[in-house]
This record gives structure tokens, C-alpha cells and sequence, in this order.
């Protein structure tokens, strides 16, 4: 756990006129927002429209991909600006965990899944992965399940499952915030649900921000919610303020589904 | 359906109709007997290789029969003490020889310092001084004309002072082991030295007397040694001879059997051609043939070998002498040799002594044992070929078709080819995949697969013109003498074709892991990358063991490709038939083999057809088929479970 436990009052994220380019193509314009601690951000907006993009900017996961860059703006992470050279990206990453929109376990066993991310900063002591592993399964609801099978494949488990333990594994490293990328697209409604509540339960605990399609999904579980369109951040402001009567005449349409 | 019944063919002017006649059955027909005449083919091989290869067994068995009922193998029984007895005094002389030269070291270091001295001096002042010596020879009694000789001598002259003063910026060749006083010595000599003049140095004389001197000094207190060696060398002497006697008895005898044989046959097939005769004339001429044909009384086994057996007494003597003298050996063998090859020597034969001795009183109750009229198996045929220590064809004796030496060579030669195809193939994989920017896998990835494009008989070349000679010469050098096997023996051994082979099968590796590690889905990468992972921590952690098989397949792949590679193994190896001295520990990589591959290749051009070695080697074919099959088969069901391991 971090010692110096944020408070509400600084945001998690704090993003200034951030630009963002594939390529030559600019997909993030001008984006200016503070995301809030321990509370749920809803991302909204049609496809194309650099919400992911935005999301993958927070850990620099965007790094993997040749030609994107970031040309102008600053994100910072606890107060910091995570662009500078000197920054440590393992350490970052650690803190800002991300769950993918199509669940990506290792092929390995479900306890090894968990534990990765532990021994890879160097946790060696048996007992306590195993009580780490347990603690992160019981926290997605996942223990009663797999509790008999810890050594078997995780990709024995459906998809509903698999994708909760991607968010065990990823809440084993003990991340302040939690990135999630249409955590949800490819899963059932029953599933869906799952996750949503274990959303709720988790934000108590960290700073989520949710990037959603499923507009009902926004509305349900988050406290803020901000809307994007072609690269540009519309409106933001609290979720049931965006839904019921937002100050934009796009964010309206959009809300309303009229487009998109 | 409607109303309407339907119709067994659409109406002639609905535009549903077909026009004309489809070509589909014909490309159909194509392609199909293209896939069917490849497979056709594939059996038509097998069945060939089964069909030439079937017969070898019971030929063979037909073979160790007369081998045995003609006596051969009862006096195999003791020739096999006589070359154990060989080698264990070999390996005395060798741990002799090795402590008196090791002690002898540096004097032999010095001397051969100063001939390459003398060999650089003396190549460069040559053509001068072979001029002088011409124009002597002819000159006769007036002598020479006195402007020539000195125009020789001065171009004598100058040669070698240029000589002495060495190649420009390397010098004269380095002599480590001499003082500087005596290089300067060495040097005045030569430059003294009467062009005309064939003598030595005084300096080389005195050198080559101080090492004949400490030979002779080290060797002394070795004199008990060497006589015990000279003493266990000559007790063979006996048997030697009676092997000799008795083995002309049985070669006779199985020649004379082999010849009635083949005149048993020849009647046959005169007999066979005079039943089918059109003419009454051409028949009694053929059946006169026949008659005369057989000129050769049937051998009686058992009275031609009663000499032999009679002499069975004189064997066990003989037998018991050279139990006798190992006894006498090991009590009198220094308890250990100052230099360590020489200690190895000498402890590689007491460990071999328990084994000969052993050996040595298994003879006699063997002897006893043996009968000419024993059946030999067929099980035991083939065990024989399976088992079997010895290659051994086109001999005057008996021809053995064993294949463990053969194996054993493909095997090292496998070994070394992999440990180094492994580690550099899949390393550059690896990098270049995971590590290498867009620009470095461009450039990579064409030239790895360009090896691929070399023919194996141009790296045959260059392993016997470059490789091996290097590997010897760098074997030579002290700073290298703590590798196991060198300095090396043979230039052509099974290392030089190992490093070869792996050249061979890298790229196999190479593209195959490339293709494996390829084919990890990226999503395993970004959640291992989004959780804190260094770059080597998510490739050694979740890429690789998810690529495993697929690069487990790639070795395979690349070891089907060095089992079944004929021409560098052929060219490189060195083609002893020998399984090869496990003794050398890791030294044993740089001996001389033969393979499965390269027998066939070297032997199956010189084999008369039909021959039981013709079959042989056909078995050796099936053998060799049924190796790469299965790695290959084991390959594919790797590759298999990797491709469905994702879904």
C-alpha cells in the first residue's frame, strides 16, 4: 500500500491540454481533466473518439505502439508528470493497473496468474503469495470458484471468471488507481453484473476509471462521467448531472441515443 | 413447396439454366491425382527400402553360420584377448611416453623454437643460396668466375640480413622458451653460417643434445616401468602366433565351403536353363555342365576343425600367460605419474584392467563351452546387427554389421551440432523478435534463412580447408592445453562436423522459434508489460514458456535436419568406424566417426547388388527413415498442441 494515502480533494490524475498522435494522425485534442480519488470515472463516446487512447496514456501502455506519442499537454500521476525520461515505468505500471476489454490471462495457472505480478517485483516468500493470492480472489469473488483448482489452467475458467481474475491479478500489486478498457464488451449480461458490483466494492479501496460503451453500465455504477467526440473532451462532471441535464447539446444527443 | 411438384431440370430457357459443360470435375481430377501420385510415390519408396532391406537378416544369419560352423568365431574368442591385450599396453605406452615428454617439455620447446627460427632464415635466403649452390656444382676445376660469386654472395648477404631483421613489425618468429643471450647467439650463428654449409647450427646441435639428454634423464628412473611394459607387451607373443596357425586352418575351411556352395548354386542354375532347353542338343550341353560343375567335395565341418579344437590346451596356456602377466604388471606399475595425462593414462588402464581381467577368464569356459553346430538365431541376427560393436566389411575374415558405432557417431555429431544450434538460433530469435528494432529484424531475419541457402558440400569445404585446420592449430597453442582433447589428433573430427551441422540448423531453428514466439498473442505481453514487468521479465516469464513448444518443435526440426545431413558429415568427420574412446571424457568430441548417413553414401556405390552389405546398409536406410520420421512426427504433435494451446 502507499504510505502517503491520497486524499479525495487531489485528483488522482490531473490532465492539461494533452495531445496525442498516431502516427501523423492526431486523435486526442486539447484534453483538459482531474480525475478524482477513490471514486469511478466513466469514460463515454462513440467509437473512434480517443477514450481508450486517453485511458492508455495513464500508464503508458501506449508505449508498446510504434508511432504514438504524446505531443503536447502533461498527464500526472500522484503529482507527477509521468512523461519525464527519468521516471521509473515498472514503478508506474505497478501503481496504475490496468484490466483489458478482452480478458488476456497468462497460459499458466490461476494461482501463477495472480501471483505474477508479485514475483516479478520480487516476492519470493510462499506464504505470503499465497495469502496475497487468496486475499485478491476472495476480493473479486472469485475464491469459493477456484479455490479447489488453484494449479489447473486459467483458461479452464469462463469468460465472466476469467476476466475477474484478470482484476485479481491486477489488484495484487497493490495499484492506487485501476484502468479498465470496456471491461465488459464481450461478456454476458449475468457476468456483466458481477463485475459491476465488484466495481462498487473496489472503489473504496482505488481510483477507477472505466472506459464503457454501455451507456446504462456508465450511468449505474459511476460518479463522474465524462463524455468525449472526435478527440475532444465535451463535457465532464458528475454522472447523474451528464444524464439528466447536461450543458451540451452533443453530450444530450449522445446521452439520449440519438448518435453513436 | 409450392403447389407444384419440382421439376427434375430447370426449363431450357430459364436463365437458372446452366450453360455448357463445367470444367470443376477436371481441375478436381488434377489436382487430385497431383496429391495421389505423391503419396503413391512415397509408398512406392517405402516399400522398396523394406523390400532391399527385408533380406539382409536371414543373409546375415546365413553368414554368422558358416562363421561359425567353420570355426572363425572360436578363434574370435581369443583374438578378442589379443587385441584387449594390444590396447591395454598401448595405453601403458602411452602414460610412458607422456611423462617422459612432459618432462622433456621445455628442451622440446626450445628446440622446435629455434627450427622455426632457422626454417624462416633459411626459406628466405633460399633462392640465393640455391643459385650458389648450382653454379659450385658446375663451375668444375677452373673454378667460379669470381664476379658471380660475389654478386651471389651479396645478394645472399643482403637476404638475410633482411631476414634476420624479421617480417616488418612482427619480427623474427618468438622463441618464450630461449634467453636473450642465447637468441643473439642463435641469430650470429646464422648470420656466420657458410652459405655452402648443410651443418647445423651449433647452437640447434647443443640443444637437440641437451633434450636426447634430458630424455634419457627423465627416462631413467622409469627403467622399471618400461621394462615391465616391454614385459606384458611380449607376453602376447604366444597366442599371437597360435591365432595366426589356427586362423589360416578355418579361413580355409570357410573358403572352401563358400566355393562348393557357389558351385551347388551354379549347378542349379545350369540344371534350371537345361529343363527349359528348346533344343535337345543345348540340353545335354547344359546338363554336361552341370555335371562338371561341382568340383568340390562337401566340407566336413567337424573333421576340418578338429585341429583347431585339438589345439584347444595350447589356448589356455597362452591364456593363462597373459593372465599371468597382468598380474605381473599391476604389481610392478608405479603407484603414479607425476604428469597428469600420464596419471589418467595410467589410471584409465587399472580401471580397464578389472574388465580384461574378467574378460580374460571368461575365454576358457567359453572355449569349452562353444560348438560348431549351434544354431544361430534369428533374434540373435538381429541383436547381432543392433549391438553390434563392429562394422566391419570387404574383409578377408569375417564382414560384422553392427550398427552401434554408427549410431554413436551421428549421435555425438548431434549433440554438438545442437548445443550449439540451440542456444545461437534460438538467442537470435529471441532478440529478434522481442529485442530488435523494425530495421534490425529486416536485416536479421534474411540473413539467418541465407545460410540455409548454402550448399552442404561448399560447408563441407570450408570445415575441411578452414575450419579444421584452424580448430588444430588453435588446438596446439599452450594457452589452450586445458581443453579437454586437445591438442587434436585427427583435423577431421566429430566436432569440426558438429559445428558444421549446427551452422546447418540454425536457421531451421531460427525461423521456426521466430514463427513460435511470433504467435503468442501480444495481449500476453501488454498484461505482463501493464503490470510492472521489466522487458527481460516478460519475455522470460510469459513469452517464452508460451512459445516453448513451438520452439521444443524447432529443435526437433533442426535435429531431423542433422541426423539426415550426409555430405559435411561424409567430408568432415574423419569416417573412422570406431565407437568412439569415452575415456577422453569430453575429449571425446574431437575424435574421428563415421554416421548412419555417411556410410550409406560412402559404401552403397562399391557394394556388388544384392550383397548382404548391399542389404545392409539398406536396413541402415529404414533405421535412418524411422529416426527422422519419428522426430519429425514428435515435431508436428508439438507444433499441433501449440497452435490450439490459444484457443
Amino acid at each position: 500500500m502507499v504510505s502517503d494515502s491520497p486524499s479525495a480533494a487531489v485528483p488522482a490524475i490531473s490532465i492539461e491540454n494533452l495531445r496525442f498522435q498516431y502516427g501523423e494522425k492526431q486523435v486526442i485534442h486539447d484534453v483538459t481533466l482531474d480525475i478524482p480519488s477513490r471514486e469511478i470515472t466513466a469514460f463515454i463516446g462513440p467509437s473512434g473518439c480517443g477514450k481508450s487512447t486517453l485511458l492508455r496514456c495513464f500508464n503508458r501502455i501506449n508505449d508498446r505502439i510504434p508511432g504514438a506519442r504524446v505531443t503536447g499537454g502533461s498527464i500526472r500521476v500522484a503529482g507527477i508528470d509521468i512523461a519525464r525520461p527519468d521516471l521509473d515505468l515498472q514503478t508506474l505500471r505497478r501503481r496504475v493497473g490496468m484490466v483489458f476489454q478482452k480478458w488476456n490471462p497468462f497460459p499458466k495457472s490461476i494461482f501463477d496468474n495472480v501471483a505474477y505480478g508479485l514475483r516479478i517485483h520480487g516476492e519470493k516468500d510462499r506464504s505470503a503469495l499465497e495469502e496475497r493470492v487468496e486475499y485478491c480472489l476472495r476480493r473479486v469473488a472469485l475464491w469459493d470458484d477456484v479455490k479447489d483448482r488453484l494449479k489447473s489452467s486459467a483458461f479452464g475458467l469462463s469468460g465472466g471468471q476469467q476476466q475477474r481474475l484478470c482484476i485479481a491479478r491486477t489488484i495484487a500489486t497493490r495499484p492506487d488507481i485501476i484502468l479498465m478498457d470496456e471491461p465488459c464488451s464481450a461478456l454476458d449480461p449475468l457476468s456483466t453484473l458481477k463485475i459491476e458490483e465488484l466495481l462498487l466494492e473496489l472503489k473504496n479501496d482505488y481510483t477507477i476509471v472505466i472506459v464503457t460503451h454501455n451507456l446504462a453500465q456508465a450511468s449505474r455504477c459511476s460518479d463522474k462521467t465524462a463524455f468525449f467526440f472526435l478527440g475532444k473532451l465535451i463535457e465532464h462532471g458528475p454522472t447523474t448531472k451528464i444524464f439528466t441535464k447536461p450543458d451540451q447539446q452533443q453530450t444530450e444527443s449522445y446521452v439520449s441515443g440519438a448518435f453513436g | 413447396m409450392p403447389d407444384s411438384p419440382t421439376p427434375t431440370s430447370v426449363p431450357a430457357d430459364h436463365p437458372f439454366r446452366r450453360k455448357g459443360r463445367s470444367t470443376d470435375g477436371l481441375f478436381r481430377a488434377f489436382f487430385a491425382g497431383n496429391a495421389g501420385l505423391t503419396i503413391v510415390i512415397l509408398v512406392l519408396i517405402i516399400v522398396f527400402l523394406v523390400r532391399e532391406g527385408a533380406g539382409f537378416f536371414p543373409d546375415y544369419r546365413k553368414e554368422l553360420v558358416l562363421y561359425r560352423k567353420a570355426g572363425l568365431e572360436f578363434v574370435d574368442l581369443s583374438r578378442k584377448d589379443l587385441t584387449a591385450h594390444e590396447q591395454m599396453s598401448s595405453l601403458l605406452n602411452r602414460a610412458y611416453y607422456a611423462q617422459v615428454n612432459a618432462a622433456c617439455r621445455t628442451e622440446f620447446q626450445r628446440s622446435q623454437e629455434v627450427s622455426a627460427v632457422i626454417s624462416y632464415v633459411s626459406d628466405a635466403v633460399a633462392p640465393a643460396q640455391s643459385a650458389l649452390e648450382r653454379v659450385q656444382e658446375r663451375a668444375g676445376e677452373e673454378g667460379v668466375p669470381k664476379e658471380l660469386q660475389d654478386s651471389l654472395s651479396a645478394k645472399y648477404k643482403e637476404l638475410l640480413a633482411a631476414a634476420l631483421a624479421g617480417k616488418p613489425g612482427e619480427g623474427l618468429p618468438p622463441t618464450p622458451h630461449l634467453s636473450s643471450e642465447e637468441r643473439r647467439q642463435l641469430l650470429s650463428e646464422l648470420e656466420a653460417r657458410d652459405p655452402l654449409s648443410s651443418d647445423d647450427p651449433p647452437l640447434v646441435v647443443a640443444l637437440q643434445e641437451q633434450l636426447s639428454a634430458k630424455q634419457e634423464q627423465a627416462s631413467a628412473p622409469l627403467a622399471d616401468f618400461r621394462a615391465a611394459i616391454d614385459a606384458f607387451a611380449d607376453a602376447s607373443l604366444d597366442l599371437d602366433t597360435l591365432v595366426a596357425e589356427t586362423g589360416d586352418t578355418v579361413k580355409a575351411t570357410k573358403e572352401a565351403a563358400t566355393l562348393h556352395e557357389i558351385e551347388i548354386e551354379k549347378r542349379a542354375t545350369l540344371l534350371k536353363a537345361a529343363a527349359s532347353a528348346k533344343t535337345e542338343e543345348a540340353k545335354a550341353q547344359f546338363e554336361t555342365e552341370a555335371r562338371e560343375s561341382v568340383t568340390t567335395e562337401p566340407v566336413e565341418f567337424k573333421t576340418a576343425l578338429q585341429p583347431v579344437l585339438d589345439r584347444t590346451p595350447d589356448f589356455k596356456a597362452a591364456n593363462a600367460a597373459l593372465a599371468a602377466a597382468l598380474a605381473e604388471v599391476q604389481r610392478k606399475l608405479p603407484a603414479s605419474l607425476e604428469d597428469p595425462k600420464a596419471g589418467r593414462y595410467l589410471s584409465a588402464f587399472r580401471k580397464a584392467a578389472g574388465e580384461y581381467e574378467r574378460e580374460l577368464s571368461d575365454t576358457v569356459p567359453a572355449m569349452a563351452a562353444w560348438k560348431h553346430d549351434a544354431p544361430v538365431g534369428l533374434g540373435s541376427t538381429i541383436m547381432g546387427f543392433i549391438t553390434g560393436r563392429d562394422w566391419i566389411t570387404g574383409g578377408e575374415w569375417q564382414d560384422f554389421y553392427g550398427i552401434v558405432p554408427l549410431f554413436t557417431g551421428s549421435l555425438l555429431i548431434a549433440v554438438i551440432a545442437l548445443s550449439l544450434a540451440i542456444p545461437l538460433g534460438v538467442g537470435a530469435a529471441i532478440y529478434t523478435n522481442q529485442l530488435a528494432g523494425p530495421g534490425e529484424q529486416k536485416f536479421i531475419k534474411p540473413t539467418i534463412e541465407f545460410l540455409q541457402a548454402i550448399p552442404s558440400v561448399v560447408l563441407g569445404f570450408l570445415g575441411i580447408a578452414v575450419l579444421g585446420t584452424i580448430l588444430q592449430e588453435t588446438s596446439m597453442k599452450d594457452a589452450f592445453s586445458w581443453v579437454p582433447g586437445f591438442p587434436i589428433q585427427q583435423r577431421l573430427n566429430m566436432f569440426t562436423a558438429g559445428c558444421l551441422l549446427g551452422l546447418m540448423a540454425i536457421p531451421t531453428i531460427f525461423s521456426l522459434s521466430e514463427d513460435a514466439l511470433n504467435n503468442v498473442p501480444s495481449a500476453f505481453a501488454e498484461a505482463s508489460d501493464a503490470l510492472g514487468a521489466s522487458k527481460l521479465q516478460t519475455i522470460f516469464r510469459v513469452v517464452l514458456p508460451a512459445a516453448i513448444s513451438g520452439i521444443l518443435a524447432a529443435v526437433l526440426l533442426g535435429l531431423g535436419r542433422v541426423i539426415g545431413e550426409t555430405m559435411v558429415v561424409l567430408l568432415v568427420a574423419g569416417n573412422r568406424i570406431e565407437i568412439p574412446d569415452f575415456t577422453e571424457g569430453l575429449g571425446v568430441f574431437f575424435q574421428p566417426a563415421h554416421t548412419l548417413t555417411g556410410i550409406i553414401a560412402q559404401e552403397l556405390g562399391e557394394v556388388p547388388f544384392g550383397s548382404v552389405h548391399y542389404r545392409a546398409l539398406f536396413v541402415v536406410g529404414m533405421i535412418l527413415f524411422a529416426i527422422v520420421l519419428s522426430i519429425n512426427w514428435t515435431a508436428q504433435r508439438l507444433l499441433h498442441k501449440f497452435r490450439i494451446g490459444h484457443d
